[in-house]
C-alpha cells in the first residue's frame, strides 16, 4: 500500500501546470470559467487550447502510440483529468473525446472510421457530442425513441434528444437510436452535426448556458457506414463506453479549491474565523477528501484491471455528498454569489445544480450499490 | 499510488481476521452486556505483537491491525497501544492498555481505565504518565460499549512525569487510532446488517428488499469504506492533518450509521442479545474523542486556510 505519487507522476502534474500557466490567458478565471466548459465560448476556446496540448503531447497521452498517444496509464489520464478540471477544464467538451469517444471508437470502429475521426480527436480539433437522453429518456435510456429506420444503405432519423451539452457547436453527434422495437434494439449513429434536418435549440436553466440543448432529427439522412458496430450492438457499446467514466469527474480536487474560494472571500470580509464557519469547511473538506481516497481506489483497480465491482459507484455518491454540503456552505455563507457578488462561485453552484441526475443519477447509483454490491434483494 | 495490500500486509491482516474468527462468540453471560472487554483478545493481540505493528512495521500496518481487531464483538484497548504509544515512546513505552484522558475531565469517566495498566494524561500541551499499578478505579456503567472507570482517589498530576510539547502527537495519533476503530466498527456494524435485512422479512418481503432500506444502508456501507481509506491515508501520512480529516470524517458519520442500522435492525436491535451495539456504540463512544468532530475540522482547516483555533 502506497499513497504517495511517484517522482515520474510529479514531473508529469508539474508539466501539465506549467502547460496550463503558458497555454491559459490572463484573463482566463475572469471572463471564461464563470461562463461554464460548455459555453459558446469555452468551445472555441478548446478548438485552439486542445491543439496546443496535443503540441505537447497531454492531449491523449493515455491512448495507444498507433493514434498518437503515448500508452501513458490510467493514473496519467487521471491527472490530467485533475488538472484540468480545477482549471476550468479548459478542453471543453473535448474531454469526452479523449475519456470515452476515441477509446469506443479504437473497440467498435471500422478502419476506415476510425482513420476517419480519430486523428482529429488526437490533434483537439474536432468537437462532438452525446446524443443520449431525449425528453422520455433519461436515466431509463432503453426507453430511446428517437428512430433510425434502414432504407437500402442508408439510415433515415427522426427524433430528438435533449441535454445534449455543446450540440450548438459540435461537429459529430455520438448518437443512439432505435432500430428494432425490442427495449435494447438500439445502434450508434455518427452523425456529422451540418446535416440537413439536424436543429438544435437552446433552453435556459439553472446550470449554466450551453448545457441544456435539444436535438431535433428530421428526415435525416445518413449513409451505412455511419454506423459504429453492428445494427443493434448500440446498448453493448454505450455500456462498454460508458465503463470508461465509471471513475467520473474529480469533483473532490476543484470542491477543494472552490472552497478556498469561499473562504478567501470570507477572510476579505472578516468573517473567516467565525468557529461555524471554520468547522462547516473542515468537515467539508473532510468529505471531499473522502471522495479523493475513494476514487483512487477506483483509479487503482483499474489500472490493475481488477474485476468490475461497485467501489467507482461508491466513489461518486460520496464526491456528490460533498458537492451538495459545498452548495450549501456557499448559499449559507456566501449567498450574494448567486446574485452577481462572485461568478466563479456561482458558476460551481449552477454547473453543479444537476450533479445528481447527469450520468446515472444518485439514485441509481445506491440501487447499484445496493443490489450488485451488498447483495440486497429486488424490491 | 497503490492500494492493494502488499504480501505483508495481506498476511497481517488475515492473522488479525483468524484471532478475531477466534473470538467471534462471546460468551453467553457477555453477549447481555452492554460492554464487554475481551481479555483473551487483548492478550492474543498483545502476546502475538500485532499492538507492536507500528514498530516493527509501520503506522500503516498498525492501522490494519486496529481495523481488523474492532472488527470483533468483544472490545479490546487497540488503537492507544498500537498507534499513540509507539508515537510517544518510540524505544520502551510503558505498560499497556492505555487510558487516554485529558486533565481537564480527570474526575470524569474514562475508556479503558478499569483495565488499562498506564494512563496517558494531556496538561496543556504536555503530557503526563501514570502508572495506575495500585490506583484505586471504580467502575462505571455505561451503554458505550467499552468498559469505564472513574478514579476513587485524588491524582496529583504534579507528581506525574511529564513528556513537554507531546500533546499535539497524541491527539494526532488518537485521532488516527479512534479513526481507525471506528471504520472496522461500522464496517462490521453494516456487514453485521446487511445479513440481517436479507433474512429479515416484513410484509412478506426481505426488510433488505425496500429501497428505503437499501438507499440507507448503501450509505453506511459508503461511510465506512471512506473511512478505512482515510484512516489508512493517515496512517501512511503520519501528520496533523491527515489524522484530523480521517478523524472528522468518521466522526461526522457515526450518527447517521448509528441510527440507520439500529433502525434496520428493528427491535432487535434494541436488545443487547442480538451484538449490534457492541459496534454501534464503540462508534458513539469515538464519536466525542479527541476534541470531536468540531476540533478535528478546525484543525483541517487551520491546516488548509490558516488561523487560529484548536
Amino acid at each position: 500500500m502506497e499513497f504517495g505519487w511517484s517522482q515520474a507522476q510529479e514531473n508529469y502534474r508539474e508539466r501539465i501546470r506549467a502547460a496550463l500557466r503558458e497555454l491559459l490567458p490572463a484573463d482566463w478565471h475572469e471572463t471564461y470559467t464563470p461562463q461554464s466548459y460548455a459555453s459558446d465560448a469555452q468551445i472555441e476556446f478548446s478548438r485552439k487550447f486542445c491543439p496546443q496540448l496535443a503540441e505537447r503531447g497531454l492531449l491523449v497521452r493515455h491512448w495507444p502510440k498507433e493514434w498518437g498517444g503515448e500508452g501513458g496509464d490510467d493514473w496519467e489520464q487521471f491527472i490530467l483529468a485533475e488538472e484540468m478540471k480545477v482549471a476550468g477544464e479548459p478542453r471543453g467538451p473535448q474531454y469526452m473525446n479523449v475519456n470515452w469517444i476515441g477509446p469506443t471508437l479504437m473497440r467498435f470502429a471500422t478502419p476506415e472510421q476510425r482513420e476517419k475521426y480519430l486523428p482529429g480527436i488526437a490533434r483537439g480539433t474536432t468537437i462532438w457530442c452525446q446524443g443520449f437522453s431525449e425528453p422520455g429518456a433519461g436515466t431509463d435510456l432503453a426507453a430511446l425513441r428517437t428512430k433510425a429506420e434502414r432504407i437500402g444503405d442508408r439510415y433515415r432519423i427522426n427524433g430528438s434528444k435533449i441535454w445534449t451539452s455543446y450540440a450548438r457547436k459540435a461537429d459529430m453527434c455520438f448518437l443512439l437510436a432505435r432500430t428494432g422495437a425490442g427495449r435494447k434494439e438500439i445502434t450508434v449513429l455518427l452523425v456529422p452535426m451540418a446535416t440537413m434536418g439536424v436543429s438544435v435549440t437552446s433552453n435556459p436553466g439553472l446550470c449554466k448556458d450551453g448545457h441544456l440543448n435539444e436535438v431535433f432529427f428530421t428526415d435525416v439522412d445518413v449513409a451505412i457506414d455511419a454506423r459504429l458496430g453492428e445494427e443493434g450492438q448500440g446498448w453493448a457499446i454505450v455500456t462498454h463506453a460508458l465503463s470508461f467514466e465509471r471513475t467520473g469527474v474529480p469533483r473532490y480536487h476543484v470542491g477543494i479549491e472552490v472552497l478556498g474560494l469561499a473562504i478567501a472571500q470570507l477572510k476579505a470580509e472578516g468573517r473567516a474565523d467565525d468557529p461555524i464557519v471554520r468547522a462547516r469547511a473542515g468537515m467539508i473538506a473532510a468529505q471531499f477528501e473522502a471522495a479523493r481516497a475513494l476514487t483512487y481506489l477506483v483509479v487503482d483497480q483499474r489500472v490493475k484491471r481488477a474485476p468490475e465491482n461497485t467501489d467507482a459507484n461508491v466513489a461518486r455518491i460520496t464526491a456528490l455528498d460533498a458537492v451538495v454540503e459545498l452548495m450549501n456552505f456557499l448559499v449559507e455563507f456566501t449567498p450574494d454569489c448567486l446574485a452577481g457578488g462572485d461568478a466563479q462561485l456561482e458558476e460551481y453552484y449552477r454547473i453543479n445544480v444537476p450533479a445528481g441526475v447527469t450520468a446515472g443519477t444518485y439514485e441509481l447509483q445506491l440501487d447499484l450499490i445496493a443490489q450488485r454490491g451488498l447483495g440486497l434483494p429486488r424490491g | 499510488m497503490d492500494y492493494a495490500l502488499s504480501e505483508e500486509q495481506a498476511a497481517l491482516v488475515a492473522a488479525v481476521q483468524g484471532i478475531v474468527r477466534d473470538h467471534g462468540a462471546p460468551p453467553s453471560d457477555a453477549r447481555q452486556s452492554f460492554a464487554y472487554f475481551d481479555a483473551s483478545l487483548q492478550a492474543a493481540l498483545q502476546g502475538g505483537g500485532f499492538l507492536d505493528a507500528a514498530r516493527v512495521l509501520g503506522a500503516l500496518e498498525a492501522a490494519l491491525v486496529v481495523m481488523e481487531a474492532a472488527t470483533a464483538p468483544g472490545a479490546a484497548e487497540l488503537g492507544a497501544s498500537a498507534l499513540v504509544a509507539p508515537h510517544l515512546f518510540p524505544s520502551a513505552a510503558p505498560n499497556g492498555p492505555f487510558a487516554l484522558i485529558d486533565a481537564a475531565a480527570l474526575g470524569k469517566a474514562h475508556r479503558h481505565l478499569p483495565i488499562a495498566k498506564t494512563a496517558l494524561i494531556t496538561d496543556g500541551g504536555d503530557v503526563l504518565v501514570l502508572d495506575l499499578n495500585g490506583v484505586r478505579i471504580d467502575p462505571v456503567d455505561s451503554v458505550y460499549a467499552y468498559v469505564y472507570g472513574r478514579f476513587a482517589e485524588r491524582i496529583d498530576l504534579r507528581a506525574l512525569p511529564r513528556i513537554p510539547d507531546a500533546a499535539p502527537l497524541l491527539r494526532q495519533w488518537h485521532r488516527v487510532a479512534l479513526a481507525a476503530e471506528m471504520a472496522g466498527a461500522a464496517a462490521q456494524a453494516v456487514a453485521f446488517t446487511v445479513e440481517y435485512v436479507k433474512t429479515r422479512h416484513v410484509f412478506a418481503k426481505p426488510v433488505g428488499a425496500f429501497q428505503a432500506v437499501q438507499h440507507r444502508l448503501v450509505q453506511c456501507h459508503q461511510a465506512a469504506l471512506a473511512m478505512r481509506y482515510l484512516t489508512l491515508k493517515a496512517a501512511w501520512a503520519g501528520d496533523a492533518y491527515h489524522a484530523a480529516l480521517a478523524a472528522c470524517f468518521a466522526q461526522q458519520k457515526a450518527s447517521k450509521i448509528v441510527f440507520d442500522l439500529h433502525q434496520f435492525n428493528g427491535a432487535m436491535g434494541i436488545t443487547n442479545a442480538h451484538l449490534l451495539h457492541f459496534w454501534t456504540y464503540r462508534l458513539r463512544a469515538l464519536q466525542a474523542e479527541a476534541g470531536g468532530v468540531y476540533a478535528s475540522a478546525h484543525t483541517v482547516a487551520n491546516a488548509l486556510w490558516g488561523g487560529a483555533g484548536p
